[in-house]
């Protein structure tokens, strides 16, 4: 403590205060016509407890809806996977190819294009006579 | 001695000896205390009443975290500062001019001004209750600051710029008056 803060204390005390009866009494009497006012709970205790019990609150109401909501839905059976066919190619096939000859399956192979070719130029003749046909009458 | 903090206990037990004690200990300092914010000592003694009143109430908030002077202390200017006459202090200043200062008026005659006066007339309100807690009552900063309702920081600034210029007005130290003219009134 330096002198400043001695002489802080000193002049303190050189201030001299009477405490008169008077004033007590005054400060007694205004104590005993004073209620005094009941502790309340602590709001800042009470607040975390209330968050707290509103968040579970929550939690809770929201698996029960998640429960409720799924309790009742039908169960997808499961769709039967079909396996992937490892080949393109009949088994009879294979059986087939094993005779000698196939002729079932050379005679499609070589008749098919052909009847699809003689289609076709039956269909463009066709048109072709249509064609020659509109232009001899409108010739004549 | 029984500490101030066991008798608020023992009076929140429901013991009216014990609060009496408290106010028979603090009757004094807090009136002393008041003295340079009132206008005349009556206001004073209001304040200092007001403030036991409030305390015996609000009993049950007391933290005892903090000591109870703080508590009392914090109390008691914020009561001063409600007085309604506080406010009107700077209006009725013409009409108390005659008037004699409170403060000045229980101070012994001294061959010296008694620093509290210069402290008076020279520092802010916060700034003097300020220096009056840290030196008078003996309280930390941080009481200080809890007592005064400010920050650590705002109360050593505070406390650090009014004992400059305490000390330049005192002539402890001459150069502080030319640092104390740049604050100004704290």
């Amino acid at each position: 403590m330096d002198e400043f803060e001695r002489r802080l204390k000193r002049d303190a005390e050189d201030i001299h205060i009477e405490i008169t009866p008077e004033f007590r009494e005054r400060i007694d009497a205004s104590l005993r016509g004073t209620k005094r006012i009941k502790a309340v709970p602590d709001m800042r205790t009470s607040g975390i407890n209330l968050w707290w019990a509103s968040s579970l609150t929550g939690l809770a109401a929201a698996v029960i809806v998640v429960v409720l909501i799924n309790w009742n839905r039908p169960v997808a059976e499961p769709v039967p996977v079909e396996p992937v066919a490892k080949r393109t190619v009949p088994a009879a096939i294979d059986e087939l190819q094993g005779l000698s000859p196939p002729r079932l399956i050379k005679t499609a192979e070589f008749t098919t294009p052909l009847e699809e070719e003689l289609a076709r130029l039956q269909a463009d003749i066709e048109r072709a006579r249509a064609s020659v046909r509109k232009d001899i009458e409108f010739s004549f | 001695m029984v500490s101030d903090e066991k008798l608020v206990e023992e009076a929140l037990s429901g013991s009216e000896l014990a609060f009496g004690e408290l106010v028979a200990r603090y009757q004094e300092r807090l009136l002393r205390f008041l003295l340079a914010r009132c206008r005349n000592r009556a206001d004073a003694e209001d304040a200092v009443q007001d403030t036991f009143i409030s305390a015996y109430r609000y009993l049950h908030s007391y933290n005892p975290r903090w000591r109870f002077s703080t508590w009392i202390y914090r109390i008691a200017i914020r009561n001063a500062s409600r007085q309604p006459q506080h406010d009107m202090r700077a209006l009725d200043a013409f009409a108390d001019e005659n008037a004699a200062d409170p403060l000045e008026a229980c101070i012994v005659d001294s061959d010296h001004e008694n620093v509290w006066l210069t402290a008076k007339r020279l520092l802010s309100e916060e700034a003097y209750a300020a220096m009056w807690l840290r030196y008078v009552e003996d309280m930390s900063i941080k009481e200080i600051a809890r007592a005064l309702d400010k920050t650590q920081s705002w109360t050593k600034v505070t406390m650090l710029r009014g004992r400059r210029s305490l000390s330049a007005e005192l002539g402890d130290d001459p150069r502080e008056e030319a640092r104390r003219e740049n604050y100004g009134r704290i």
